[in-house]
């Protein structure tokens, strides 16, 4: 994992040190719907912006299909489905509250 | 001749999908119409360069291949009224392939909205949406990932239809076990995931259809929302007939009703930004007539809508397998026997309202 660093380390930076981040696509609008999704629970999303030329290698590097995937925690959560469903399931508030994401 | 051809469309007011073939007709009718550059017909064209030949008689034969030899020895007037003339039926010779072409494809279009009609009367209630169709909409009847879905969507409902009754036998039976019953909830919810996943095949090939809701009757558009059913709208028709209710089921419920409208606004907000991002690259330097750039990158960041559906759906997904999973048994039969009949009643009303009787004007 340390030879081919795709990523930047501002990325690494900050998901380590950050609540929660989502990684989106510039003006994309399914991170759009992310981000709206985790403000509207009371979190405050660090947002990383990929650029279209630098997407592939980021999801190489995430192993990750498509953009957008979500950090809770410093830990890999997952993309829009994964969000959606583990909200549905209750599975997410605790998450982020754990994180200390949510002040309430 | 041509005026024979007219006869065959027979536009109707209701069926606007035959208005294109009307406006044909009117070419037919020399009135000349803006489809087709409002030109009178080729062979009035044709006339005055006949009359410039007849004229031009005395400087010897006047043909295409000879033009150029005897332009020199024109006065300007002509030569400019030979060239327009030379434009015009080139032009004019342009149309009538453009119109045949038309024809050719409307009248493929024709055969099939024949048999879709036929294929609709058969199966009744579902009828009502092949009917209502909008000019704009025709796009189901020449694409056949479309029709292979609209047939088997007809197919979809008339099965849904079938399972309905058995399930309401089941409940009003008094020897019915929970067994039983459990085998309706399992197959009446494998029923909606195989609708959803008849969706995600028809998204990829028009995914603008799918969203419009021409595949669904008149009422069931007006509850439309991102290419289907919306969840909390769906939360909200079960609730009062799963009383009785225990303490934790209310408060499951009402978490989930929660969570249901976070997720539904937020797939909401999605869209609003599909909206202005599409309409801003559209938008983009209007009035240089060139507008293939403009369109071409408003139709990649379409490629998110595809997704919308997907999102959508699958947040239906989720929440009927969550509510059922919080229900019991015999509250998730019922709750899934009133979650058909609404959508059987919003198709009665429908039908209902398109074949009411109409003010004659």
């Amino acid at each position: 994992m340390q030879e081919a660093i795709k990523i930047p380390a501002s990325l690494r930076r900050m998901v380590a040190e950050s609540a929660v981040v989502v990684v989106g696509r510039r003006g994309c609008c399914m991170s759009h719907v992310a981000k709206r999704l985790l403000q509207g629970l009371g979190a405050n999303p660090a947002v990383f912006e990929v650029d279209d030329k630098c997407e592939d290698d980021v999801l190489v590097e995430l192993r990750a299909a498509e953009l957008p995937v979500v950090f809770v925690g410093g830990r890999w959560l997952g993309g829009l489905d994964r969000i959606m469903a583990s909200h549905i399931t209750g599975e997410l508030t605790p998450l982020l509250k754990q994180a200390g994401a949510l002040w309430l | 001749m041509m005026n024979s051809t007219s006869t065959h469309f027979v536009p109707s007011r209701r069926m606007g999908i035959y208005e294109p073939i009307h406006q044909m007709g009117m070419w037919v009718d020399f009135k000349g119409n803006d489809c087709l550059d409002a030109s009178p017909p080729m062979i009035l064209e044709v006339d005055p360069k006949l009359d410039n030949q007849s004229e031009d008689t005395s400087h010897g034969t006047v043909g295409p291949s000879h033009k150029y030899d005897q332009e020199a020895s024109k006065p300007p007037k002509v030569l400019r009224r030979l060239a327009q003339n030379r434009e015009a039926a080139r032009k004019s010779r342009l149309r009538k392939k453009a119109y045949v072409q038309q024809l050719e494809s409307s009248k493929l279009r024709l055969i099939q909205l024949e048999q879709e009609l036929g294929r609709a009367r058969q199966q009744g209630l579902y009828a009502g949406s092949a009917l209502d169709a909008s000019p704009l909409d025709y796009a189901g009847c020449t694409n056949p990932g479309i029709a292979t879905f609209e047939l088997e969507y007809g197919q979809w409902v008339e099965e849904q239809d079938r399972d309905l009754s058995d399930l309401r036998d089941a409940l009003h039976s008094s020897e019915t076990r929970d067994s039983e019953l459990q085998k309706f909830v399992d197959d009446g919810l494998r029923h909606y995931f195989e609708l959803f996943r008849m969706k995600a095949i028809a998204a990829k090939t028009d995914v603008f259809y799918l969203m419009s809701g021409m595949w669904k009757t008149s009422a069931e558009r007006f509850f439309f929302w991102i290419g289907g059913f919306r969840p909390s709208e769906l939360l909200k028709v079960l609730l009062p007939h799963l009383e009785p209710l225990s303490e934790q089921q209310c408060l499951d419920l009402g978490n989930l009703a929660q969570s249901c409208q976070q997720a539904e606004d937020a797939l909401s907000q999605g869209m609003e930004q599909l909206h202005l991002i599409v309409g801003e690259a559209v938008a983009k330097q209007l009035g240089e007539g060139n507008y293939l750039p403009m369109v071409g990158a408003a139709i990649e960041k379409l490629d998110d809508l595809v997704r919308f559906v997907g999102q959508a759906d699958h947040l239906r997904q989720e929440i009927l397998q969550h509510i059922l999973r919080i229900l019991t048994t015999r509250q998730a039969a019922r709750g899934l026997l009133a979650l058909g009949e609404y959508f059987q009643r919003l198709r009665a009303l429908s039908l209902l309202w398109s074949s009411r009787p109409r003010e004659s004007s």
